[in-house]
């Protein structure tokens, strides 16, 4: 548990003294939204504008009245307006993992990671990123297709129990026990990641290896501390919307735009901080110690046995050596 | 244990631990029930078959199911059935036998019988019109041959004319199927001359289906309904026995049911009518005997879980009724929420249409057995969840949805092969007078957190989408797709009864359903018998109305085009002369359009800047018109249909103009989607990047 706390505060201060990717993220993604969404805004616009009855949609929160505005011919999310708001969301996706490494850099860092590094670290790490990232779809894409059919298969078989509630259980311990399988392989594609960046790493295989030796070994605790995060994350999100409901006049529309957005600021916190788990793991337990040459002249007088605590090296190394890790069964 | 194993055995253990209390489960109901085999069924049928009392044939005028001293309907049908159930293989076997009182005026030497069970096999009418319209019961690319239903005569003989099974051929009167085997057609080696009695002794067995239809079994839960030969009904000058279609429901005459059903002593038993006796047998059964009176169907339900609660009475106008519910025992916490929305939708029910006659009413909770919300004769299924806040009203929907088949259904047996809009579209305007009253307008479905949703926005809904795809009355069968079928009959029904509330008036309308009840109950009345009506109380003539709303598919659309004013001096404005706003002369126009081809009067209120605000009629009949003003204000808004009597218009939106936009709603919604949007892409970046 302290080394979870010890995990988790770790990667939670990284995170804080970063702060600066969070709101870049968040810009970003509120720009694409802003883009994306244009379509629907227009015809919302121009659908609603000059109606009485778009009243009934602004005091309060009438769903029949939204059915209605919805099942419109002429209104409506249509086609266009959903693949115009799912491409940008793409874009988003795509910016994510194109600057990600920048910021695992820039959190390993221990002084503020100038704006030429940042990009750096981005552009030399864009192909593995992309490597990397298919072999985590290929994997987390297999496991999740087999942890579903499972699912489906153990949904079919409490189906024919006469235990009316079965379904339901199986339906949501099939979910928990998907999430914590998943959660494992975000964990050790996350590893995998903040190695192939932090240790400037070309081989990806060798990241995704020790990111799965490293994942395996500490499951709990890495885990842990991701479910720990995700908590969190669910709880900004449902706080959020129940200030939207609770406290938020229907008629409002800026104060929904100001708690809605504050709510999707704020999730993105948990995500950053589970990459400053990572990075914080990374540089406890998996940095490979510098062999360091010593350049001590040779004694002159007779020869006596120097300890090894007492070799310093010439230059601290970018990464502080992390102490030996402990054998694990 | 370290969580790595935790995350790996769990869901093995799961697998492991679900398969072995399924088929424990399995094994003891196997177990526990005796398969009764055919041919002692076949001798337990012979004594049935024998004529009763030896006398002349007739129909009793038995009142034991309802509070009152005489028969209430005209009844045609005696049905006597012997079932026997056996719980591990879904079957029943069964002798009937069924007395008809030939009141058609006429010799009659065929007798068309439904056997509905036979719409769930591979090549039936239904399924295949299901395949292709969509069904809410199965994917049928995985429909395994162990869920198909059947229902099989094997041995049918008339008393007087013999043994005549082999005069029975199945018929496709509707699609000339062959292979559909719902319809078959027995020819008399003697006709049965007008107001004669005929008796049929029939031996049949009933397979059920996984169920289809609201009908069948699902695990230890059945649901019997339309599973015996039942006769067709002689409408309107002939044999009216249409095929099972997966759209359709049912059509039947009026008349007792004596039924003994045989089931395994654990069972749980519901079932239309009122039980007379339950009797222990020494085969570790038990028989369970019911009778009905003035009804056109039987059904019943058996499941070992079911919770009874039935000493609920309501106190009708004509007498007690005993409230039966059964409950699932996931649900049992809900059981008083289903009691309260039951009576109360009694009382409503009575107060607006007219007394409910018959003794009981049973609720069935089916659970996730896919029977959920269904209606026969003083038997109803619910529907609901685990999970079901005091704030959506789903299962008050259901349940009072369906106890209003009692009325338009039970008593007035409208075709529902021919007229389905006269049973589900009369219903869902009910549905929506009723929630009104109970639940409130704007949140009778859904009130949660500020979030709403009324049942006639609800039906609306349904109805815009395919508004223009097929008119009111219309077979069933005909419809272009499920959704159109539900749309229009349901949706479109309820809306052009609300609207008809508004030209004829809330209290006008009121009045004709009540005499349109009054009238025809226990009957089965025509489209036309239900439109005179309406014009008879209201003293109107609406052809005009009911040709375009119930024969047509013309879709209505009214729209305020534009609106717009300007200074009638103008060029004084554009020589630089100075503004006078209170004294300043607009010419205001209102323009209107018709969108659809659906002709209609309506108002329009015209508000100027100053507070003032006109009323004007326009008859529709061109396609556009407009509105001149000469004023010291500009025109502010123009709204048609004001008072919101027009239900029917497919879109509300455009009936009004405002001339300064406000886009707050705009962006309200907006907001919701970009919300939805960045949700979107931060979920996906969390989880692929």
């Amino acid at each position: 548990m302290n080394e979870n706390a010890g995990l988790l505060s770790n990667g939670w201060r990284r995170m804080a003294h970063n702060k600066r990717y969070i709101v870049w993220f968040y810009l970003l993604n509120l720009a694409l939204a802003g883009l994306g969404a244009a379509a629907f805004s227009n015809q919302a616009h121009d659908f609603l504008d000059h109606s009485l009855l778009s009243d009934r949609l602004l005091h309060g929160f009438d769903v029949g009245v939204l059915i209605e505005t919805f099942s419109q011919p002429d209104f409506g999310p249509t086609h266009a307006a959903r693949v115009s708001g799912l491409h940008f969301a793409l874009i988003f996706f795509a910016a994510f993992a194109l600057f990600l490494p920048g910021v695992l850099q820039g959190y390993a860092s221990t002084y503020r990671l100038p704006r030429e590094e940042f990009f750096r670290a981005c552009g030399r790490n864009l192909w593995r990123f992309i490597r990397l990232m298919i072999v985590a779809g290929i994997v987390m894409g297999i496991a999740a297709g087999l942890l579903f059919a499972l699912r489906a298969a153990l949904l079919t078989k409490a189906d024919e129990s006469t235990n009316e509630l079965l379904p339901v259980y199986v339906s949501l311990g099939s979910l928990l026990v998907i999430f914590l399988v998943m959660t494992t392989f975000r964990v050790w594609f996350d590893l995998a990641q903040t190695d192939v960046v932090l240790s400037d790493q070309r081989a990806v295989r060798r990241s995704i290896g020790a990111g799965f030796r490293h994942t395996w070994r500490n499951l709990g605790r890495l885990v842990g501390s991701y479910i720990v995060t995700t908590i969190v994350a669910a709880i900004v999100l449902v706080t959020g919307i129940l200030i939207w409901l609770k406290f938020v006049p229907p008629a409002s529309v800026f104060g929904a735009i100001v708690v809605s957005q504050l709510t999707l600021l704020l999730l993105l916190i948990p995500r950053f901080w589970q990459r400053g788990v990572a990075v914080s793991y990374y540089l406890q337990n998996m940095v490979q110690p510098v062999a360091v040459q010593s350049f001590a002249p040779a004694p002159v007088i007779a020869p006596s046995v120097i300890a090894p605590a007492a070799v310093e090296p010439a230059a601290p190394p970018i990464i502080p050596i992390p102490p030996p890790e402990p054998q694990q069964s | 244990m370290k969580m790595r194993w935790v995350i790996v055995f769990l869901p093995v253990v799961t697998v492991i631990a679900i398969s072995i209390a399924v088929h424990e489960h399995a094994n003891r109901v196997a177990a526990a029930e005796p398969t009764t085999p055919i041919a002692s069924l076949a001798q337990a049928a012979a004594p049935a078959a024998a004529p009763s009392n030896g006398g002349p044939l007739s129909i009793p005028d038995t009142t034991l199911a309802i509070n009152s001293s005489t028969p209430m309907s005209q009844r045609v049908v005696h049905y006597e059935i012997d079932a026997h159930y056996d719980a591990a293989k879904h079957i029943v076997n069964a002798t009937e036998v069924l007395t008809y009182h030939n009141l058609t005026g006429q010799a009659l030497d065929h007798f068309p019988f439904h056997l509905y069970q036979n719409a769930f096999q591979p090549n039936s009418t239904w399924v295949r019109e299901a395949k292709v319209i969509g069904s809410r019961d199965t994917a049928y690319e995985k429909w395994e041959s162990k869920e198909y239903g059947s229902e099989e005569i094997t041995n049918l003989e008339v008393v007087g004319q013999g043994d005549l099974t082999s005069q029975l051929q199945y018929i496709q009167p509707d699609d000339g199927n062959k292979d559909d085997k719902t319809v078959i057609d027995l020819r008399l080696a003697k006709p049965i001359a007008a107001g004669d009695y005929v008796q049929f002794k029939i031996a049949f067995q009933t397979n059920f289906p996984e169920t289809q239809a609201r009908s069948g079994w699902k695990r230890d839960f059945v649901l019997g309904g339309q599973w015996f030969p039942k006769v067709g009904v002689w409408w309107r000058g002939a044999w009216n026995c249409h095929q099972y279609h997966a759209l359709t429901e049912f059509f039947a005459d009026f008349g007792v049911y004596d039924v003994k059903l045989t089931v395994p002593q654990f069972e749980v038993v519901g079932a239309s009518g009122v039980k007379v006796s339950e009797t222990s047998n020494s085969d570790s059964t038990k028989t369970l005997v019911y009778h009905g009176d003035d009804i056109h169907d039987f059904a019943w339900t058996a499941s070992p879980r079911f919770r009874v609660k039935d000493d609920g009475v309501y106190q009708g106008q004509m007498g007690p009724v005993n409230m039966r519910i059964l409950m699932q025992p996931a649900h049992w916490g809900q059981v008083e929420r289903h009691e309260k929305i039951l009576r109360e939708s009694l009382e409503q029910f009575e107060s607006r249409y007219g007394p409910y006659p018959y003794k009981t009413i049973t609720l069935v909770d089916p659970g996730s057995a896919a029977a959920g919300g269904m209606e026969y004769p003083t038997f109803i299924t619910g529907d609901t969840n685990w999970f079901m806040p005091g704030g959506l009203h789903l299962p008050e929907l259901v349940v009072e949805h369906e106890f209003g088949h009692q009325y338009w259904y039970g008593m007035v047996a409208t075709n529902e092969f021919e007229d389905a809009w006269m049973d589900e579209g009369i219903n869902s305007y009910s549905e929506v007078k009723v929630l009104d009253s109970i639940l409130g307008k704007r949140t009778s479905i859904l009130n949660m957190a500020g979030t709403t949703i009324g049942e006639r926005e609800l039906q609306r809904g349904t109805y815009a989408d395919v508004a223009d795809l097929d008119p009111i009355a219309q077979k069933a069968y005909d419809y272009y797709s499920n959704s159109s079928y539900g749309g229009i009959t349901y949706g479109k029904t309820a809306s052009v009864l609300l609207t008809l509330e508004g030209i004829i008036g809330e209290d006008t309308m009121d009045r004709a359903m009540r005499a349109y009840f009054m009238k025809y109950r226990f009957t089965h009345p025509t489209k036309e018998d239900f439109l005179k009506t309406i014009e008879e109380v209201s003293g109107k003539n609406l052809r005009w109305y009911f040709d375009q709303a119930v024969y047509g598919s013309p879709v209505m659309d009214y729209k305020v085009l534009k609106i717009e004013s300007f200074p009638v001096n103008w060029y004084e404005d554009t020589k630089g002369a100075k503004k006078d706003d209170k004294n300043t002369v607009y010419r205001s126009f209102v323009w209107l359009q018709r969108k659809g081809a659906f002709v209609m009067p309506v108002e329009v209120e015209i508000k100027f800047d100053n507070g003032e605000a006109i009323r004007e009629h326009w008859d529709g009949a061109s396609r556009w018109t407009k509105f001149v003003y000469e004023k010291k204000a500009k025109v502010a808004s123009a709204e048609l249909d004001p008072d919101h009597k027009i239900q029917i218009d497919r879109n509300d939106f455009n009936n009004s103009y405002i001339a300064d936009s406000n886009g707050k709603a705009a962006q309200k919604i907006n907001n919701y989607w970009m919300f939805m949007t960045q949700w979107l892409a931060q979920a996906l970046a969390w989880w692929a990047v």
